[in-house]
């Protein structure tokens, strides 16, 4: 296994830091142990991915890094170098789960503004701060909708803008395009990579798609079957910004091999494990 | 013929249209069901009293209705969010709508006697209950993961309540106050027969003494205008304020 902390290199303090969390669910002798022993440090500034074979405990961990679920007692998660107790990271993590759970009686612009309104910002002043990021998320002109009227991009879109706005240093993204097409999913990925460099956030970005975790990741780590532990932490080298054309390259090709192999062993295990 | 019968108001003229047909044609007795004309004949006779009548009834429903879903509302509310509330005092709720309503009006009689206060009494009793019970399914069904996405922004109890438990609480609500605005009518003209001088009910029971069919009809189509009337209200209400679909 390979510590998180192993390949800082550098002095600055990781801004999340997870030191041996696990989480059981359930009492003896029905638990079950969703995500042991997990090690993870992430860097200010870093876009890391995170993939795994579904059931891997991917959400449990999302859960307890949003401060929706607290790790069990003997893991300790430090943000900014602080431990975080039961419920102190709520409102800390500008968190994203998989479906974009718009409101459907607000419009797209009061969807959007929905976190700022919860820190206490007046409406007006809210408003205006969405309004700036339209045109960057495409959607100038639909400030009005309401989400019916939307496509499953788009919905992902006002989802992530509501995440962006709602301004912390670290953004969890669940899966957002899981849901959408190969080719708006592409389009989206880059669109991302193109906030992500202009707005210079820390992500942590959950997929279980290998092209869409090496092409957007400065680093992917990889998660085995549950209960879910990180097997593999590895450094995306390609240069940045990338390009589309990127994924047919001989490096990506390489990484993608390599991560592969270690994916299907792990398929494999949970298959063997379901066999009596 | 569907675009005529899918407007309610066709509907109402194709079916006034086989009653001024069919009863000469196939001799119905009177005492049976009159002829459109002699209801409409019989009406016009009666007509400042029936105007005043339906006035009052209006008012006592409307207000009895206003009052029952005020206290539903906030029980439900209540109830949703203390469960030793709704343990200790909704099983008092059920046993008080198992009460016939004819034996609680007769205390509400003695109460209030025959005042407004009576009428509107018996419409909030039945008006209350189907409200709560609404309230609480409502805003026990709101989603739990936009509950979770809310608490990650740091969300409060009170803005939770706000901003995601009362919006989606309120399809289910309107379904309780559209129940209690249909009981609430029934409540007021129940409560005019225990001893009133104007309103639907009082006529009906006059009619029904002295035996006016004709005018039994007119205050059935009297109280059903009322009761459509109120029902549109509350469907305009629907439309203007829960009119998304879910998503």
């Amino acid at each position: 296994m390979i510590a998180g902390s192993s390949v800082t290199g550098s002095a600055k303090p990781a801004l999340l830091e997870l030191v041996g969390v696990s989480k059981r669910f359930g009492r003896a002798p029905q638990e079950t142990l969703a995500v042991r022993d997990l090690d993870i440090a992430i860097q200010p500034g870093e876009f890391v991915t995170l993939i795994g074979p579904s059931g891997c405990g991917k959400s449990t961990l999302f859960n307890m890094i949003a401060g929706l679920l607290p790790p069990d007692a003997q893991g300790t998660i430090l943000f900014g170098g602080e431990p975080q107790g039961d419920g102190k990271l709520l409102g800390k993590v500008s968190f994203m789960p998989q479906k974009d759970l718009l409101f459907p009686w607000r419009t797209v612009l009061d969807n959007a503004t929905l976190a700022l309104e919860i820190e206490g910002l007046p409406r007006r002043a809210a408003r205006q701060r969405a309004e700036a990021l339209f045109p960057e998320f495409g959607l100038q002109g639909f400030e009005r909708h309401y989400p019916h009227q939307l496509s499953g991009g788009m919905r992902q879109r006002v989802a992530l803008m509501r995440t962006f706005l709602f301004e912390r240093d670290l953004i969890l993204l669940d899966e957002p395009f899981g849901a959408l097409d190969a080719l708006t999913r592409a389009i989206m990925q880059r669109w991302l990579l193109d906030i992500w460099a202009r707005h210079r956030r820390t992500v942590l970005f959950i997929t279980h798609d290998i092209d869409e975790a090496i092409f957007l990741g400065d680093r992917v780590l990889v998660m085995t079957a549950r209960p879910g532990t990180i097997t593999l932490d590895e450094r995306i080298d390609l240069p940045r910004p990338r390009d589309p054309a990127v994924i047919t390259s001989e490096p990506f090709m390489g990484i993608k091999r390599r991560l592969l192999a270690i994916l299907e062993q792990e398929s494999l295990k949970s298959f063997a494990v379901a066999r009596p | 013929m569907k675009a005529i019968l899918g407007s309610p108001l066709g509907a109402g003229a194709v079916l006034a249209l086989a009653w001024l047909v069919l009863v000469p044609l196939l001799h119905v007795p009177p005492l049976i069901l009159p002829s459109l004309p002699a209801i409409i004949r019989d009406a016009l006779s009666v007509w400042p009293a029936l105007a005043a009548g339906f006035l009052r009834t209006l008012l006592e429903t409307v207000l009895g209705f206003v009052l029952g879903a005020a206290l539903g509302v906030g029980c439900g509310v209540a109830f949703a969010y203390a469960r030793w509330l709704e343990r200790a005092i909704l099983p008092l709720f059920v046993a008080s709508q198992t009460v016939p309503v004819i034996a609680f009006g007769a205390i509400v009689v003695i109460w209030f006697g025959n005042t407004l206060l009576e009428k509107v009494m018996i419409a909030f009793y039945l008006t209350f209950f189907p409200v709560t019970v609404n309230t609480i399914r409502g805003l026990r069904s709101s989603d739990p993961e936009r509950l979770a996405l809310l608490r990650s922004f740091g969300a409060s109890g009170w803005q939770r309540f706000v901003k995601l438990a009362l919006p989606s609480a309120a399809p289910v609500i309107i379904i309780g106050l559209k129940l209690g605005i249909s009981l609430s009518l029934a409540g007021a003209i129940v409560g005019e027969w225990f001893g009133a001088t104007v309103g639907l009910g009082v006529m009906l029971l006059q009619s029904l003494y002295d035996e006016q069919t004709a005018r039994v009809w007119v205050l059935i189509i009297a109280c059903g205008l009322l009761g459509a009337l109120l029902n549109g209200a509350i469907s305009l209400a629907e439309r203007r304020f829960v009119w998304w679909r879910p998503a």
